[in-house]
């Protein structure tokens, strides 16, 4: 085999960089027309309703059963953290600010990108390579607005509403394991989450988390079906892209809108 | 505008390229109305292309597809979504939607499209199912039929809006003996019957031979030839006569090009 210049490899860089401009615009063509794109074919809402069951409803038993244990570990590790300094009282403080800030809005899209976004990658894809997608085409209907859009809206809403979902039960498995577990008083554990959570810092800034990464993860899941080779393989490889990818970008975002949000510069 | 109304599609120079290979270069075909047309060639010569070109599913690199009157390529999206609403296409997988059953499946284009009263699409999906033998699948799901069914199925599904041009991408590939025959039968019964215009997308000889009453043969990204089948089969040319007689061999090599033989078997390099 030929070795690779430095032309060859410039050459090469180039190459990519074309293709990921190209990938960008496309994807972003596709999100336009698929959320602002005129619609012919009604019962748009019935079809957001079926998306909302199949990708929230559905994906709640895997965040209620992790946000219960995350917030059961959280309590446990601040417990033994908090004792050497005897702060133990701080724990529910320590588990409210840490699910409501950080892990109920990343491990919620984690999970999202996980469960529902492979799911959504291989629908999409599965259709595509069945010709269903061409069908609708032919039909009249634009797989856009029947297929995409509602698919989009329904992850756009699911994922925040999961991400409180995650929250509220890791603290619900945190009080259980400082409480009822390892003896916190109650008062001081529900008084001090009290004190320390605002709702516009924490909460708020929470929901704009997870709205963020609802926004990407689905546009990732979604675009990487439609835009897959149509074969097994080339479903298997956009379902594993659509993971990867929906994962980096949701630590990567993270660390940004956790800078943005609470770095006081 | 299109330059005759005879013809229910017309390729006008269409030329279409995947990446720099040219898949058809210059091309030329009319469609006459309330015909069956065939459009055969070897396999991998672009037959598909060509139906996705005419369904505008595929944008040409250069030339125009004329289809009842409009210039597809040159539509808006929202307009090509309401031109194709004149058009059936029986895809070769059937591609029939696996989540609604058999009635859900043709009744789709009609809920989608129209707003007919409930009795009124159960009566003309019933009608449609009756005309491809399949009144009584009505409630089955798409995995529970046989190759044969679901494209039956598909084509129920693909007049359910009484189109004005219905297309067929390969239908009889992979179809025992017996679907086969009823789907030959289908095809210029439901063309003479309704009225239509049917393009059959094919390298199956003697069936598309059988119902079409004329045939354009592809390859080399160009028409090789055109004509009633009878004209076909006496043609001169020696890439029809092979394509038309099934010759192994001829204009189109049986072998891959590779090196010489001896190069292979005696280690002569």
């Amino acid at each position: 085999m030929r070795r690779k210049t430095l032309t060859d490899r410039v050459a090469l860089f180039g190459h990519s960089a074309i293709e990921a401009v190209a990938i960008l615009g496309r994807s972003t063509l596709f999100l336009l027309h698929s959320l602002f794109g005129r619609s012919s074919t009604g019962g748009g809402f019935q079809l957001l309703v079926k998306q909302l069951y199949s990708v929230g409803v559905m994906s709640l038993a895997i965040v209620v059963v992790s946000g219960m244990f995350i917030g059961m570990v959280l309590a446990l590790q601040g417990f033994s953290i908090l004792t050497k300094y005897g702060s133990e009282q701080a724990v529910g403080q320590m588990v409210a600010l840490t699910l409501l800030r950080e892990l109920g809005p990343v491990v919620t899209a984690l999970l999202f990108a996980g469960r529902a976004g492979s799911a959504l990658t291989a629908e999409i894809g599965n259709m595509k390579s069945t010709e269903q997608l061409s069908s609708l085409e032919m039909i009249g209907v634009d797989p856009l607005k029947y297929i995409v859009a509602p698919r989009l809206w329904a992850g756009f809403i699911s994922l925040p509403v999961l991400a409180l979902i995650f929250s509220v039960v890791g603290i619900w498995g945190g009080s259980w394991v400082a409480v009822d577990w390892l003896g916190v008083y109650s008062g001081s554990f529900w008084a001090n989450m009290q004190n320390s959570v605002t709702f516009n810092t924490d909460v708020l800034n929470g929901v704009i988390k997870s709205l963020v990464f609802a926004f990407v993860v689905t546009w990732i899941a979604v675009f990487q079906g439609y835009d897959c080779e149509p074969t097994s393989e080339g479903i298997s490889r956009a379902t594993t892209k659509t993971v990867v990818y929906a994962s980096l970008a949701v630590l990567g975002l993270d660390f940004i809108l956790t800078a943005l949000m609470f770095g006081d510069f | 505008m299109s330059a005759d109304n005879a013809y229910a599609v017309e390729l006008k120079g269409v030329s279409f390229k995947r990446g720099s290979r040219s898949i058809f270069n210059n091309v030329d075909i009319r469609i006459p109305k309330g015909k069956v047309t065939g459009i055969m060639g070897p396999s991998g010569c672009g037959k598909t292309t060509l139906l996705r070109l005419m369904g505008a599913q595929l944008r040409p690199s250069a030339g125009e597809v004329w289809v009842n009157g409009q210039n597809l390529p040159k539509l808006s999206r929202s307009d090509l979504f309401d031109a194709r609403k004149h058009m059936g296409v029986l895809f070769q997988s059937g591609a029939l939607f696996t989540d609604l059953d058999v009635f859900e499946n043709v009744a789709f284009p009609l809920r989608v499209h129209t707003e007919l009263p409930e009795e009124m699409i159960r009566d003309i999906v019933l009608m449609k199912l009756q005309a491809v033998g399949l009144r009584g699948a009505v409630e089955l799901m798409p995995d529970e039929l046989s190759g044969g069914m679901n494209r039956r199925v598909a084509l129920a599904r693909a007049i359910a809006m009484d189109p004005q041009l219905l297309m067929y991408d390969e239908p009889f590939v992979g179809q025992d003996p017996i679907a086969m025959g009823v789907l030959v039968r289908l095809i210029r019964l439901l063309n003479d019957a309704l009225g239509i215009t049917s393009v059959v997308v094919s390298h199956d000889l003697a069936e598309t031979a059988s119902i079409a009453d004329y045939i354009y043969v592809v390859g080399d990204g160009q028409v090789l030839g055109q004509g009633t089948p009878a004209e076909l089969m006496s043609s001169d040319n020696p890439r029809i006569r092979q394509f038309m007689q099934g010759d192994p061999d001829g204009p189109v090599p049986f072998h891959f090009p590779a090196s010489a033989l001896d190069a292979d078997f005696l280690g002569k390099r």
